[in-house]
């Protein structure tokens, strides 16, 4: 007696493998055709899933046992495939049964030649794929719904970017003759002191309204594939245009301290209307976010051949996660409470300054917030 | 650039043009085995249709392709840029039709047209038998969703604009037959759904149709149909069997358009 642990052979014997048997019960269907396409063998596994005797197969074309979109598919995909590479791998076919119902299978097939490269044989071998073929349709349909829903989804976001164009637009006119109305207050009709001092607040905040529909029309422009247009002129005098920002943003903010520092050798090609409203953007938000306490200092200079203007604010430094997401529209908010503006302000700064060339950054630490703006001399 | 743009492969030694077009399906490798006969006694065209082979897709356009007429366009731009006069047109399937009617745009760039399985209208009229319904139309979009032979938008690069590198291409399983699967569902909608059977009267190109037996996809009574239509027309009726002669009975086929020019 030999101990188990010396693993004996099995006292059955392994059966002899019946390769006719192996071909007629194989666990998948096996189709042979003639060069004409015709069925010239096919296993009884097969016949089976079609659900006819083998012998009433026999002699019948591939097409009559194909869906209608498969036997064209089989015609301009499949035969010319085989043709020219010799086999076809992995095709979803919906065989037909007698009363037509459909089986689905994933095919293989490959030609049989001869030594002198005729061709004698089509073989196929096909596998039931019902689950796998219902789970790629699911998969297939959700794709499609997916696809429709973002589609319907980037209409919304184009038609609501062309909401904010119009309205900001039509918010243009109301806001002009508000802008007069306040100016012939102040100017031509004796106020009291008091009503001076409230006209002037009106102007500037009607300056302020005005200033961000200008953000805001950039913006949708830029959504809306127009993108920020330059009006460049060769030769800018850039200075008085800074100068002119600072003097507009002190007249409204008359308690804040102000230091300019201007280097610039000779004119810019530049827009002028633009960079005055780069210029413009940072420093109310440097009003907005610095410290009250603290001086504004706006440098300006040529070095390089490169035009660099930037603006410092003190006051508490911008987080970290709050700078990656800066110059992202509607950036504001969570991190740091925004006192004014939807947040678009440094994103029209960072087109202006794409659209010039340039770039614009952020350096923030306790001491100071400073944003700048670098933009090559020579347009490329 | 248009050469570019449908991957025009120019070679042989004749005087004469002889373009070749691949149908629905697959590409221009289709013509390979008839093609390479006429390469001693005349010059050889053969391209993609754009949105197959290695057709350059990103020029396929839904709006211009939604008709045969974008791609006969295509066809006369070809013709223009290699200069041809008198050239023999030899279109499979769809673009037997779609040379039909480029022939009729630009009477001067071919003279003679040979039409292999050709159909002006697959689906089913009153009082015409194209061999098949809407509803069967249907079922072959739908396997083409199921089917996409190889394709897959990662490969996509591969595909596109590596003919210098066969390598490539080599790696590719089905790659003469495998398309964006939404281009091929607008090529398959366009070429079964079209009705091109006002054309067939108004062709003045000799021509030479070539029908198989047991096609399905044209059955010989649209070959006869186009026969009687096309006013300078020969019908031969092939021993090759199936839609694709080119392919199964290219000796044939050479042998039948060498008689007819």
């Amino acid at each position: 007696m030999k101990s188990p642990q010396q693993s004996a052979p099995l006292s059955e014997s392994v059966p002899t493998e019946d390769l006719a048997d192996l071909y007629e019960n194989a666990p998948c269907g096996y189709l042979s055709l003639s060069p004409h396409g015709r069925i010239v063998k096919v296993n009884t596994t097969l016949a089976n899933w079609l659900d006819t005797p083998a012998e009433r197969l026999l002699n019948r074309t591939i097409h009559e046992l194909l869906s209608v979109g498969g036997r064209i598919a089989y015609e301009t995909h499949l035969a010319p495939l085989l043709r020219m590479q010799g086999f076809v791998f992995e095709i979803a076919l919906d065989l037909v049964q007698r009363d037509g119902r459909k089986v689905p299978v994933l095919a293989n097939a490959t030609e049989r030649r001869d030594d002198s490269g005729h061709h004698i044989f089509t073989r196929l071998t096909l596998f039931k794929a019902v689950d796998r073929r219902t789970y790629e349709r699911s998969l297939l349909e959700a794709r499609i719904r997916a696809e429709t829903v973002a589609k319907a989804e980037q209409e919304t976001a184009a038609l609501r970017e062309q909401f904010i164009a119009v309205l900001g637009h039509d918010l243009r006119n109301p806001l002009a003759a508000l802008a007069a109305g306040v100016r012939m207050l102040t100017e031509r009709e004796a106020l009291s002191e008091r009503g001076i001092r409230v006209a002037k607040e009106m102007g500037s905040t009607v300056a302020r309204a005005s200033a961000l529909v200008d953000n805001l029309l950039d913006f949708a422009r830029g959504r809306l594939g127009e993108g920020l247009t330059l009006s460049r002129e060769s030769e800018v005098p850039i200075e008085p245009i800074l100068e002119q920002v600072v003097a507009e943003i002190q007249a409204v903010h008359p308690e804040r301290a102000i230091i300019t520092e201007f280097a610039i050798e000779g004119p810019i090609a530049c827009d002028p209307a633009r960079i005055g409203q780069l210029a413009a953007n940072l420093l109310s938000n440097a009003v907005t976010h610095g410290a009250a306490d603290a001086p504004i200092r706006v440098q300006a200079f040529t070095k390089d051949a490169h035009f660099v203007f930037s603006v410092a604010n003190g006051g508490d430094p911008i987080p970290l996660a709050a700078r990656e997401r800066l110059f992202q529209p509607f950036a504001r908010g969570d991190v740091r409470k925004s006192q004014n503006g939807l947040g678009l302000g440094l994103f029209i700064v960072s087109e202006i300054a794409r659209a010039h060339g340039g770039t614009v950054g952020v350096k923030s630490s306790d001491e100071e917030t400073r944003f700048t703006f670098t933009m090559p001399l020579e347009h490329e | 650039m248009v050469l570019q743009r449908n991957n025009v492969n120019v070679f042989g030694n004749g005087v004469r043009t002889m373009m070749f077009a691949h149908g629905f399906g697959c590409d221009q490798h289709m013509w390979d085995p008839v093609a390479r006969n006429f390469a001693d006694d005349f010059r050889v065209v053969l391209f993609d249709q754009v949105g197959s082979g290695r057709s350059d897709l990103t020029s396929y356009d839904s709006a211009k392709y939604s008709t045969l007429d974008g791609y006969a366009d295509d066809i006369v731009e070809i013709g223009e840029a290699l200069g041809l006069t008198d050239a023999v047109f030899v279109g499979h399937s769809v673009s037997a039709m779609i040379g039909a009617l480029a022939t009729r745009k630009a009477p001067g760039l071919f003279s003679d047209l040979v039409m292999v399985g050709p159909s002006p209208r697959y689906i089913d009229d009153e009082g015409y038998v194209g061999g098949f319904s809407r509803a069967q139309i249907d079922e072959l979009l739908d396997f083409l969703a199921d089917n996409h032979l190889g394709w897959s938008a990662a490969m996509a690069p591969a595909i596109m604009g590596n003919a210098d590198r066969p390598e490539l291409g080599e790696a590719l399983t089905n790659s003469f037959c495998n398309t964006d699967p939404d281009i091929a569902r607008e090529f398959a909608r366009v070429t079964f759904l079209s009705d091109n059977r006002a054309d067939l009267p108004g062709i003045t190109a000799r021509t030479l149709i070539l029908q198989c037996r047991e096609d399905i996809i044209a059955p010989p009574c649209v070959g006869e149909y186009v026969h009687a239509q096309v006013p300078n027309s020969r019908f031969v009726l092939l021993d090759a069997t199936g839609h694709c002669p080119n392919l199964s009975a290219p000796d044939e086929v050479t042998a039948a358009i060498r008689a007819f020019v």
